[in-house]
Parts: structure tokens; sequence; C-alpha cells
């Protein structure tokens, strides 16, 4: 098994004289082999037939291969390799083809690299501009992510605060307006007495009340404040500057009282609670 | 009865033949066509036969590579190429022959199962190459490897023999021993 020697073309078309003493040196060369070629044949067609059935196919076969393997590795170990005729011209023509199929071969290499790579520009260049644009997304995404953040904030308390000063604001007028209200109700429906009614009855029957008295509204405020001060002891002493049927007015619509055990108390009843 | 023997002429120069044997004339046409179309440095025969025994009046050149063309959407062509088995020379089996399945790609269609083909390939110890011809992709490596195969076993390639060749396709086979 040496050198492939039936692929060199003996027709070279040159015509130097060592040429044709090359060529004549390879052909001589051929036909030995041929030769033993021939011989190999005879002997072999003298070797018997032998066909295979199902059963015994795979262990025939395994033995023959074997031993055909045995005798090749023999018949590689005792070969030494043969090197064809040192001949310039055919050197250089060897040497020719070798080199004409390695650049081949190369430029092969060198086209599909070169193509690889092209794309793998393409792909990063792609790549590169997708990042780009996924930076630009994060950056715009954390600022509004940020101001989102600080405006929640912010606008949470702030929110909260404003509510409950204006609800603070609205309750304050509103306790406003009714105490107002209030006071003019009572003005106009509930009056003080006038000295001057005094005309029709004796000077002598009236007592000399020396205390002013205080309005409806006051006595109201007395009242309203000592419950709220005080809760545990919300009784006011009935005092001369209150008007006697203006205690009773209160007493019997229910919205005062009076202390169970001393009858010169009275409190506010507590309709809050 | 004739038989087939492997090495019965000399070679003709730089000439490689292969032979398909198969039921499917046109599928063994297509690959025929597929083989011719690839460029080799050998000069390339195909021989295309219904099965064995061949008529023995025809002067043909030594066969350097069989490859048994199994489909299996049919079991008449695994009965076929069962029979034609027995006219073929046990020392065509030391890597001169090879099984082809065609036709596994439509699973619903398979009347032949893919391990009946797989058992045949290892009672015979011969490799086993699946092909559906139809589609163009499929057809041209198939082509590729079975010229490169050709190559060898005719032994225009320096250094390799069918044997080797034969050992190297076994090795990612069937790492287990089974019935032997």
């Amino acid at each position: 098994m040496s050198v492939n020697q039936q692929d060199l073309d003996p027709d070279s078309t040159t015509d130097m004289e060592d040429v044709t003493n090359a060529e004549e040196e390879l052909i001589k060369e051929c036909e030995e082999m041929w030769n033993d070629m021939e011989e190999c044949q005879k002997k072999l067609s003298l070797v018997g037939t032998e066909t295979l059935t199902d059963s015994n196919a795979q262990s025939s076969l395994l033995i023959m291969q074997a031993k055909c393997l045995t005798a090749e590795l023999s018949q590689w170990q005792k070969e030494s390799p043969e090197i064809i005729p040192l001949n310039e011209e055919i050197l250089v023509t060897l040497g020719k083809e070798e080199f004409q199929k390695l650049r081949h071969d190369l430029e092969l290499v060198l086209s599909t690299i070169q193509s690889k790579n092209e794309k793998l520009k393409e792909d990063l260049e792609r790549e590169q501009q997708w990042f780009d644009e996924q930076q630009q997304i994060l950056e715009s995404l954390n600022v509004l992510h940020n101001e989102l953040k600080h405006q929640v904030l912010i606008f949470s308390e702030s929110r909260i605060f404003g509510e409950l000063k204006t609800k603070m604001h609205d309750i304050k007028e509103y306790k406003e307006k009714l105490l107002v209200t209030l006071g003019e109700f009572l003005e106009d429906h509930f009056p003080l007495p006038d000295r001057n009614v005094k005309k029709k009855k004796k000077k002598k029957n009236i007592q000399e009340s020396t205390v002013q008295l205080i309005t409806l509204h006051e006595m109201l405020e007395i009242l309203l404040n000592r419950l709220f001060d005080v809760p545990h002891d919300p009784y006011v002493k009935i005092s001369d500057s209150f008007w006697p049927p203006y205690v009773e007015l209160l007493l019997r619509n229910g919205i005062a009282l009076r202390h169970p055990e001393d009858p010169t108390r009275i409190r506010l009843e507590a309709f809050h609670q | 009865m004739s038989v087939l023997r492997p090495l019965d002429k000399q070679p003709g120069l730089n000439t490689a033949t292969i032979l398909l044997v198969g039921t499917e004339d046109a599928l063994l046409q297509q690959l025929a066509d597929s083989m011719l179309k690839e460029d080799c440095a050998s000069e390339l025969k195909v021989h295309l036969a219904r099965s064995l025994p061949l008529p023995s009046n025809v002067n043909r050149p030594r066969i350097d590579l069989i490859m048994f063309v199994v489909n299996l959407h049919s079991k008449y062509s695994l009965r076929n190429v069962e029979e034609s088995l027995r006219h073929v020379d046990a020392t065509f089996f030391l890597g001169k022959v090879g099984f082809l399945a065609t036709g596994a790609g439509r699973e619903s269609q398979c009347s032949v199962h893919r391990s009946t083909v797989v058992r045949l390939a290892r009672t015979y110890r011969s490799p086993l190459l699946f092909c559906d011809p139809e589609v163009d992709g499929f057809r041209v490596p198939v082509a590729q490897r079975l010229v490169r195969m050709l190559q060898i076993c005719a032994g225009h390639v320096p250094g390799v023999s069918a044997l080797n060749l034969l050992s190297l396709l076994r090795s990612s086979e069937n790492p287990t021993l089974e019935d032997l």
C-alpha cells in the first residue's frame, strides 16, 4: 500500500529526455505491480466459495473478520514504505499537485471564515444597536421611576395633610356658625326680662334682685363648659344670676337635669353620649 | 446457483463498481444518478439489479461494493433481499456489503419495523444506512457517503482497506453484546 501511482498521469507533455526516462521508469513499475496482481488473482480464483445462512452468519463472519484483520495487521507490520523514484520531474509534478490542492483547500477555508466573519460583524452590530436601545429605555424608565416615586410620597403626605386641614377648618367654621345661630335664636326667642315690665306689679311684691341676670345663652355656656371641663362632676350650682323661669324651662324640656340629692345643682344633659 | 465473489476478476484501471440490489427501480435509479453526479477522482460504475443471482451471460466488471436496498414500506423488498443474500460469497461481508433502508421517515406506512433491518445488518456484520431518496436534502449526503465507501472498497484510498472501514463504522453502533 504505497503511494497511489495509478493516479499519476503518465502522459506528461514535455519532451525532455529525463522526462521520458522517468515515464518509462514509472510505466515499468506499474507493469510490475499489475503482474503481481495477476498472480494474486490466479491464487484467489483457486479458493472455494462459501455462502452464509442467517444462523451461522454472525459467528462465522466474526471469526473471518478477526482472521483477516490479524492478517492485515501482520502485513502492515512487515511492509516497509516504498518511495517513488526520486526523479526531479516527478517530484516537481507531485509537489505542484499537492500545492494546488492545498491552495484550493485554503481558499475554501478563507472564504468560509470571511463569510463567517462578516456574519459575526453584522450580528455584533445588531446586538450593539439593540443594547444601546435597551440602555436608553432603561435610563428613561429609571428617570420616570424616580419621578413617580417622589411624587407618590409627597403627594400622599400633602394630600392627607390638606384633607385634614380642610376638614378641621370646615368643622371649626361649622361650629362657629352653629354657635352664632344659637346665640341669635336664643336672643330672639328667650330674651332677658326687661326691668321696665315691673310697671303693673307693685314694687313691694318684687324682690329686689340686685344681681345682674345672665342671658340664657350664657347659662347654657356655663353648663356646657362645666360638662366638658369636669366630666365626672358636671353640676353647676344655681346662682341668683340664673333667671328662674329659664331654669325651669331647661329642666322641664330635659335639657338640664337636677342633681339627684341636691336640688340646687343642675347639669346639662349629655346629648353626645 | 452462481455466487457473487468479491475478487473474481482483475479490476479496471481507476474504476470502481457498485451494485445496488433492490426491488424499487425508481429509487435505485435516483440513487444511481445522485452518485454519478458526485465528482470523484475515480471512474464510477453503477449496476442495478432486482435480485441475485445475476445473469451469468453478461460481461461485467468486478464488483467492489454491494448495497442491499430495503424499502421499509414493503415486506416484499425485505424478503427479496434476504433471498439474494444467499447468493453472496462469505468473503464479501468483510466490508464490501452494506444495507440501505429507505422510507423510515413516514412511520405510518412502515410495514417492516426498523429493528428488523437493524437485526439483519447486525447478523451480517455490515453497516446500515438510512435514506429517503425523495427528499433531495437526504439523497445527496447519502450518495456522497456511498461514493466514499465505494472508493475505499475498490482500494483507491491509500492506507484504508474495506475491513478497516468496517471496524471504523461499527464503533458507534451497539456497544452492548447482544445475542451472539
